[in-house]
């Protein structure tokens, strides 16, 4: 075990360690910096970190601590300052920061004086101000003004470098933050710097474009404005944004990300740091699949293709169940939805006598890669398959309809036709139930009863990744209507109340008429007289948690922010 | 005031010195000429005889207190001993830095050019004395002539069986690969050097991890300048003690001046270290052009602090003497100014140099060399107010010990110590400060 002194604090530790800056960090110790980065290496070129450094003096002939009349250990200073991101822990390390030495304070300052005589001071038309780490920084750390009377550098503005990224290369300070990315952890080596001295800018190779499939992640790891998203761009400050920890659903690796709304539309994804899902990062489609929670919503339930109100069409949906034998009833689960909705579809079933619900696969062939790119496009598979689902096989599926075995398919968020599992002819005769998030949904046109859901943006949830990990998804816009459980979620979640009911630039127009799936099957359940309680998705996971033991432990307090690892399906069964 | 050292030349016996880096010897760059004077004898002295061990050379080397002539004088063996112990498993490099882009200093270009082979030579018997297999010669591209030039000589020491496999029928296989560079100042800093010659981008490492540990291809390298190794045959054939006892004690051997500027002969001249400056300009360089007086030595290449004519009395060219001057030994490029010369003029050459050859890496000295710059060129221009003096100080020491290699140093020192040793000619182009309450100095007719 060993202990270092920071600000004439100390604190022990015991084995390896990270650099003394994220030693720092861990400890909510701030120090400023700008190139450091915890995946990736310290080349120390921001030079913002320095902190003045000691070690306990030995004598050279005992190999003994020094120490002085009062008794202290004599600490020897390193003549200049270090750079804590650069530096390693070792025992009887001593560490000032800014909070102790006027020597660091000034370096840090004098720092940012360098740093800001060449940037521009565009903030006020900057995507990065408000969440800026050069400018947090620079009014906390900098100097008051500054003394640089001559032109600022000029160099190259909007840049394309790829479809999905812009680079402003005067905002740029060299951090080599977005280059090092795409050398260490992307690895497409698309990105260097080019130019010398107070010229460089990072650029493509000549005749490359930015286009790796996790391009985006620079655009966050940049600590200035520098790195703009192509989509993003000038639609919104970050002040007036709200966002919200949640889960993305384009794969099924379930990346963590935060939801940023504005008038309860979602204007873009960002990462959430899960060291056990994404890390820091995020894939570009994750990001940019945000469209279908905003655009092609549906308006309310329709019965036979005439708006109708919740309960003509839960009652309307109970009068098609009742008049069919249990077996002659398909329930389809969907791997978009989430395992509380599945599994009161599934309690639905089994009410009714009929089979086990299926999921439909939506898998790409060749689109997963080993890191956050999945062939399959779904979020929930796991989850179904955890409830006893299986895959849906259209064979079999079209030839029951076809052979007029079915009489009622109960789809829940999903589109059998579109997906290819049977086509309309199959559907002929058939009386469809569905439950969808858009009205391009090719399904509708057949449906009896359309039941519009609230997507993930909208509910609350669990989902189950690729490895078994179970995560919560948590509302970020509110929907039309009032729940008493999602009021209290998106409170949770989101205290600033951009979006919600309560938000004072609250958009009527920007409310979508759906239910989470908790809500809409027992609400065809009640209208059909069955016992399924209309309990809140906490409680539907408690109870599943202690009564399914693919599910063991997945309690929402368990789950937390960062979800849980489930164990492997079949191994405690 | 600084002390000033009035001290004797410490080269001894210089006006009968003989010439051993490069001896007066017609077409010596030739390898039969070379070989005709005895070259490569010592290679085969060391791979044949017992005497010699890789263990001995080096301590030959340390007896011979060779200190490094890049600039920086880090004595010679002691780096060699940084490297760790020989693992078969892991491969190991020599590197001679030859990318010499010191403003002031060419020396390192003679000797490529008269004597290659006593440079291959002294890689040959480092790699031996520090078990390597591998030796890069990093020339900076500029010297593209001198390149095809030592590529033929090698050529030819390949021929004869002194570079390659076997050599000279011995178990020991070392190649030279002579690498050119693309033109920047900032690859001759080392660890920048050794990116360069990885194919990457020419950014200096953060250190630790010295060389030693993790050079080039992340192995054990050790790299030497271009007139250190060529000093290393010469102390193995004439031994460490001899070395030793060749000009300064504490910085002794055969060095090369290279002095330019206001005198009457510039150029290079080898002698050994411990020259009075004085003795260098008057008798060596032939004293000031015109009869101009002295108005001011730059002593080791343009970053190395500028000593006034008065300062230069009785201070001879060794790291200690020039230290207690004021100044730095540095690559001993040493540049001569005459009473004429326009010290701002020079200073703002001098400045828009480093803001050029900054790499980018570091923030100080991204953004500094070039305010440096700015700030100079507006006092020679007439536009400088006296306050913009005290900004340049402190910039410098804004810039100064703060980055990942030294060419913040670099180019902080000569605005520093050019601003306090001739503050009076900078005052003299500044316009009185215009700031309320500021020290309005008078002005120096």
């Amino acid at each position: 075990m060993g202990k270092i002194t920071i600000d004439n604090a100390i604190f022990e530790f015991e084995g390896d360690q990270p650099s003394l800056l994220q030693f720092c960090l861990d400890r909510e110790i701030e120090l400023p910096h700008f190139c450091y980065h915890p995946a990736m290496s310290a080349p120390a070129n921001c030079r913002q970190c320095l902190v003045e450094i000691g070690n306990p003096e030995r004598d050279r002939e005992t190999g003994k601590i020094k120490v002085d009349e009062e008794g202290n250990e004599v600490i020897r200073f390193f003549p200049k300052l270090m750079t804590s991101c650069s530096q390693d822990i070792s025992d009887g390390l001593v560490v000032r920061t800014h909070r102790s030495s006027d020597l660091v304070r000034r370096a840090h300052k004098d720092n940012l004086e360098f740093l800001l005589i060449n940037h521009p001071l565009d903030c006020p038309i900057c995507d990065q101000a408000g969440n800026c780490p050069l400018q947090n920084q620079a009014y906390k750390y900098g100097p008051e003004g500054s003394r640089f009377e001559f032109r600022k550098v000029s160099k190259p503005k909007h840049i394309r470098l790829g479809p999905r990224v812009i680079l402003d290369a005067e905002r740029c300070i060299n951090c080599t933050r977005c280059t090092r990315f795409t050398s260490e952890i992307s690895n497409s080596h698309q990105l260097t710097i080019i130019g010398r001295g107070v010229k460089n800018y990072p650029m493509t190779p000549p005749g490359t474009e930015f286009d790796d499939p996790y391009s985006m992640n620079v655009i966050d790891i940049c600590p200035v404005g520098a790195l703009t998203s192509e989509d993003f761009r000038f639609k919104a400050r970050v002040w007036e944004m709200s966002s919200t920890p949640s889960i993305t659903t384009t794969s099924a690796k379930g990346s963590n990300c935060y939801y940023w709304v504005k008038d309860n539309r979602i204007l873009k994804i960002t990462p959430r740091t899960n060291m056990a899902v994404n890390e820091f990062w995020l894939a570009d489609d994750d990001r940019l699949d945000y469209e279908r929670f905003n655009d092609d919503r549906p308006s309310g339930p329709t019965v036979e293709g005439e708006a109708s109100s919740w309960e003509d069409g839960y009652a309307r949906a109970a009068r098609i169940l009742r008049n069919v034998d249990g077996t002659r009833i398909a329930f389809l689960g969907s791997a978009h939805a989430s395992v509380e909705d599945n599994h009161l579809l599934a309690r639905l079933a089994d009410e009714l006598g009929a089979a086990t619900p299926m999921y439909i696969e939506h898998v790409d062939v060749g689109r997963g890669d080993d890191w956050l790119r999945s062939d399959d496009r779904t979020p929930n598979s796991n989850g179904c398959a955890r409830l006893g689902f299986t895959v849906a096989d259209s064979d079999l599926l079209g030839a029951r309809l076809r052979a007029g075995e079915i009489d009622v398919l109960y789809v829940l968020e999903d589109d059998p036709i579109a997906a290819g599992l049977c086509t309309s002819d199959d559907l002929r005769g058939v009386s469809v139930i569905l439950h969808h998030y858009n009205e391009s949904n090719q399904t509708i046109a057949l449906a009896n009863v359309t039941l519009p859901a609230a997507t993930i943006v909208e509910t609350v949830g669990t989902f189950v990744n690729m490895d078994g990990h179970a995560q919560r998804a948590r509302p970020a816009k509110a929907i039309r209507g009032v729940n008493r459980t999602l009021a209290m979620e998106i409170g949770r979640s989101r205290a600033d109340r951009h979006g919600t009911p309560f938000d004072r630039w609250h958009n009527e127009d920007n409310l979508v008429d759906c239910q989470p799936g908790w809500v809409s099957v027992p609400g065809v359940a009640d209208a059909l007289g069955l016992d399924i309680p209309t309990t809140s998705p906490r409680e539907i996971m408690q109870e599943l948690a202690a009564s399914n033991s693919a599910f063991d432990g997945a309690t929402y307090s368990a789950m937390g922010e960062y979800g849980i690892r489930l164990s492997e399906i079949g191994e405690t069964v | 005031m600084e002390v000033m050292p009035t001290g004797q030349s410490k080269a001894g016996d210089w006006q009968n010195y003989q010439r051993v880096l490069l001896p007066p010897v017609n077409d010596l760059h030739k390898l039969e000429v070379y070989e005709g004077e005895g070259g490569y004898q010592t290679l085969r002295d060391a791979l044949s005889t017992d005497k010699w061990t890789p263990q001995s050379v080096t301590e030959e080397v340390q007896r011979g207190v060779l200190r490094g002539r890049g600039g920086a004088g880090f004595p010679c063996g002691l780096k060699w001993t940084f490297m760790p112990p020989v693992d078969e498993k892991v491969p190991r490099f020599l590197c001679c830095n030859a990318d010499e882009s010191e403003p002031g200093t060419f020396k390192d270009r003679q000797l490529m050019e008269y004597n290659p082979h006593l440079v291959f030579e002294g890689m040959l018997l480092a790699c031996y004395a520090m078990s390597i297999k591998t030796a890069y010669m990093y020339v900076r591209g500029e010297f593209a002539d001198w390149i095809t030039h030592m590529e033929a000589e090698l050529e030819k020491a390949y021929a004869r069986g002194y570079v390659g496999q076997n050599i000279l029928g011995t178990d020991f296989s070392t190649d030279i690969v002579i690498h050119k560079g693309a033109g920047a100042y900032i690859c001759g800093e080392e660890s920048s050097l050794m990116n360069s010659l990885e194919g990457k981008r020419a950014y200096p490492r953060a250190k630790p991890p010295f060389p030693a540990q993790n050079g080039i291809w992340g192995y054990p390298t050790t790299i030497n300048n271009v007139e250190t190794l060529a000093c290393v045959p010469l102390i193995i054939n004439h031994g460490g003690e001899w070395f030793s006892q060749i000009g300064a004690e504490k910085h002794p051997g055969p060095v090369l001046y290279g002095i330019s500027g206001h005198v009457n002969r510039p150029g290079v001249y080898e002698y050994p270290t411990g020259m009075l400056i004085t003795d260098l300009i008057e008798k060596v360089a032939g004293g000031m052009r015109n009869g101009k007086k002295l108005k001011a030595v730059i002593p080791g290449g343009s970053s190395t602090p500028v000593l006034t004519a008065s300062m230069v009395d009785g201070v001879t060219m060794d790291a200690e003497t020039m230290r207690d001057a004021g100044s730095m030994m540095g690559t001993s490029g040493m540049l001569i100014l005459d009473e004429d010369t326009d010290i701002v003029a020079w200073l703002r050459r001098v400045t828009h140099f480093y803001h050029h050859e900054s790499c980018g890496q570091c923030t100080p000295c991204r953004e500094g060399t070039g305010w440096l710059e700015n700030i100079v060129t507006r006092i020679e221009e007439g536009e400088g107010n006296i306050r913009d003096l005290d900004l340049l100080v402190d910039l410098c020491s804004q810039m100064e010990g703060r980055t990942v290699c030294a060419l913040a140093d670099a180019a902080a020192w000569p605005v520093r110590y050019t601003i306090a040793r001739f503050r009076e000619e900078f005052e003299a182009r500044c316009r009185p400060s215009l700031v309320p309450g500021a020290e309005v100095l008078e002005t120096v007719e």
